[in-house]
């Protein structure tokens, strides 16, 4: 007998239908096929399937098995076949009630098993309750640990599986399973507290501010100081003071997570946005995805989120310009043999500097041992069309802890709180700006947005021309102060940029 | 303009200085307004016609800390050096003694005349030994007695090897008045003078431990105020000052552009030139 089991393919983030065709046939050698383009792991679904079905009690046939994962030419991967195979098995050796096979078209299963017959948590759930959910009127059939990631998918009924006795009884209807409550993600989103606060952070009130202005604008920053200044802190800060995720968005970083096998099981949603900080021995395909079946890199986990690359220069020269395309695309394309797959990559690169390979060039205390040939190779190391990508630079110095306790630095003391606020309220002045554009934010802005919508009074014009002389700034410099210069008066509250406003943006002005 | 002849200085108190000299002049006229507090502690300020951008940064961090301490400052009224430091006294309010190399009635123009303007509305001096007396040779030296005499110390700035300055160095040492001479680079000619007097432990060096006043800046700010002690960074100014940063960083930037700071590795400091 023949049975057609649903399941699905991730490619990427991309849902593609998977049927599981299981034959039990009644002539021929006893055997057990897989076919369809399956991995290594799929291959081994075999022996899984058939000790777990034979020591939850249930009846293997000792007769000719053959699967097929349609489509046939699409590559499988991973264990998640395990669940339609056992159940196909079942169903086609009669261990199951016939009555199931009509309602199958609505049914879909996946999920990893375990020679006992428990079922194990498996990557990827969301994105099946996404793809049922398209479908329309739908049940999930998914392992019980990782059900959760599904709850904030409506109309659609997810049923937790715990093992394969509880599948049959389930399906048997002998002890029904109850499908887990939806949960509506605008109420998952409640503001959370930030994880760092602006608050905890002893001075660097322009780093601070920097932050703020990145967060508002969705600037990249660049931090250059000597190390235990903060730089580190200051970067952790900036997710808390980033708006809150709306609903779509929260999605979209669930779904990276739920394809890399990154969510922690039981957990739904990613609420906070991401925080992602590779080392410096990361590789270009760690950063940006990849793999013979490409898994999202670092860059797409920090979608929607900060990327924080500390100690800069140490990253190999070909990892930080494999950040380029990403930087200004927001998505990364990555090709292998397996197939072409986009993953969304849209960050707020946050970068940090020391002065020199030592660290303490320019300390009030230490010295400094680089010889200028050290401090101007490690300044080589990162090209300029990268750090032309970022509009923000900001000293981070040293913080004299005694000097601090005599001034009382409470009244300028910024929290989280404050700063999610005025940032919140640059965006809502940015998002009129832009909507009729297919952007959201000032950073973002090409030239031609920039001389359409960014209006800047005489002195400011005067006062920009004055700095690009003095500073002999390039076009892109030039146009990257006054997108600076847009955050920080929308900040203010300002329809035109101030000469106040331009001045404020040179501070952040490239430095090395 | 209106000049006055001093009568009877050898009976006035304020001018027994003078009276070290072996030859002391036998008249005295000044123009200005004639109060004896003035020569209560005079430094005398000489140096090279030949003014560098050095000796003019020097005189710079210099006068206005003697202006601070109440000190008067004595010179030749001469062009580079002299005209200067009268000139940086003027602008920080400092009183300021002109000796002339010629007579009182000595018609000036030009920015001379500028200058004896200001040294008057200052409350300063212009004093002469002589009523009319043309500029020569010999008046020069005559009037540098005059300048040694009146100071209790005397500041070398500038000068070369062969300079009126140095007549004026050993005159003030004949008279036991104290002498610094500012050094300067071995490679400069207009310094070679004061770095001999150095060397050979006629004069002190002058170090400069002094802080520049706030109101050599004519376009003052609070911001350079603070910075006058130290260089500081955009976060401890903001601290200082109790103002955003976001106000102080757009103030450093202006400040920055019109050429009154400069920048270094995140620290701000008051641009000197």
């Amino acid at each position: 007998m023949l049975v057609k089991i649903q399941s699905i393919a991730n490619v990427g983030l991309e849902t593609v239908p998977v049927d599981v065709e299981v034959d039990v046939a009644s002539k021929g050698f006893p055997g057990f096929t897989i076919v369809g383009l399956a991995s290594k792991a799929v291959e081994e679904a075999r022996e899984r399937v058939k000790t777990s079905i034979i020591n939850s009690g249930f009846d293997f046939p000792a007769k000719k098995i053959t699967v097929n994962l349609a489509p046939a030419d699409l590559p499988k991967d991973g264990a998640a076949y395990d669940l339609p195979i056992a159940v196909g098995v079942l169903l086609a050796s009669g261990q199951l009630p016939p009555s199931i096979l009509s309602n199958l078209t609505k049914m879909f299963f996946y999920g990893e098993l375990s020679l006992d017959g428990a079922l194990r948590p498996t990557k990827g759930i969301l994105l099946l309750g996404l793809f049922a959910q398209k479908k329309g009127n739908c049940q999930i059939f998914v392992p019980a640990k990782s059900a959760a990631e599904a709850t904030v998918v409506s109309a659609i009924k997810v049923i937790p599986i715990k093992s394969l006795i509880s599948l049959v009884d389930h399906l048997t209807g002998l002890k029904n399973i109850k499908a887990l409550k939806y949960i509506p993600v605008t109420d998952e989103l409640d503001i959370l507290p930030a994880e760092f606060d602006l608050a905890e952070i002893s001075g660097q009130e322009q780093a601070k501010r920097a932050l703020i202005i990145a967060a508002s604008g969705g600037h990249n920053l660049l931090m250059y100081g000597p190390p235990g200044t903060g730089k580190t802190m200051l970067a952790r800060a900036l997710p808390g003071i980033l708006p809150p995720l709306s609903t779509q968005e929260a999605l979209e970083v669930t779904r990276v997570y739920s394809i890399s096998g990154l969510l922690k099981p039981g957990l739904a949603l990613i609420k906070r946005r991401p925080f992602r900080a590779p080392h410096h021995g990361v590789s270009a395909a760690g950063l940006i995805g990849g793999g013979s079946n490409p898994l999202p890199g670092e860059v797409s986990l920090a979608h929607l989120g900060v990327l924080f690359m500390d100690e800069m220069p140490e990253f190999p020269r070909s990892v930080l310009e494999s950040l380029r395309q990403p930087i200004e695309d927001g998505v990364v394309e990555i090709v292998r043999v397996l197939g072409h797959v986009q993953y969304p990559a849209s960050f707020t690169l946050v970068a940090a500097i020391n002065p020199c390979p030592c660290g303490y060039l320019g300390h009030p205390r230490r010295e400094c041992k680089c010889s200028d040939k050290q401090i101007a190779k490690y300044h080589h190391r990162i090209s300029g069309p990268i750090l032309d990508r970022i509009d923000l630079h900001v000293c981070v110095s040293v913080v004299e802890i005694d000097k601090l306790a005599f001034v009382n630095i409470d009244q300028n003391k910024i929290t989280s709180k404050i700063a999610k606020n005025q940032v919140m309220k640059a965006r809502k002045i940015q998002e009129k700006r832009f909507k009729d554009l297919p952007i959201y934010t000032n950073s973002q802005m090409h030239n031609r947005e920039v001389k359409k919508l960014c209006f800047l009074t005489p002195e400011a014009e005067n006062f920009l021309k004055l700095a690009s002389q003095k500073y002999d700034f390039s076009a892109r410099s030039y146009f990257r102060l006054i997108k600076v210069a847009r955050t920080i008066a929308d900040l203010e509250n300002s329809p035109k940029i101030l000469v106040n406003h331009m001045a404020e943006a040179l501070q952040y002005k490239q430095m090395i | 303009m209106e000049y006055h002849k001093v009568r009877d200085w050898q009976k006035r108190p304020e001018l027994n200085r003078l009276k070290d000299l072996s030859n002391p002049p036998k008249e005295l006229f000044y123009i200005g307004k004639w109060n004896p507090d003035i020569f209560q502690n005079c430094v005398g300020v000489v140096g090279s016609r030949r003014i560098t951008n050095y000796g003019k940064q020097a005189i710079e961090k210099i006068i206005p800390q003697l202006v601070f301490n109440k000190k008067t400052i004595v010179s030749g009224f001469m062009y580079g050096v002299d005209q200067y430091s009268h000139e940086i006294c003027a602008a920080n309010g400092g009183k300021t003694i002109a000796i002339l190399g010629w007579g009182i009635d000595y018609k000036l123009s030009g920015y001379d005349l500028q200058l004896a303007k200001k040294i008057i509305k200052t409350d300063g001096l212009i004093i002469s030994e002589w009523r009319t007396q043309k500029p020569t040779l010999w008046t020069f030296p005559s009037r540098n007695r005059i300048v040694a005499a009146l100071s209790r110390e005397v500041i070398i700035i500038e000068a070369a090897l062969k300079s009126g300055s140095l007549i004026t160095a050993r005159l003030a040492t004949k008279l036991k008045r104290k002498i610094w001479a500012v050094p300067g680079p071995i490679t400069s000619r207009t310094s070679a003078g004061t770095n001999n007097l150095i060397a050979t432990n006629k004069a002190n060096i002058w170090l400069a431990d002094i802080k520049p006043d706030p109101k050599i800046i004519a376009n003052s700010d609070p911001i350079l105020d603070i910075l006058l002690n130290e260089s500081l960074t955009a976060d401890e100014i903001a601290r200082k000052l109790g103002k955003s940063i976001s106000q102080v960083g757009a103030q450093l930037s202006l400040l920055n552009l019109n050429g009154q700071l400069v920048e270094r590795g995140g620290k701000y400091y008051l641009n000197d030139n």
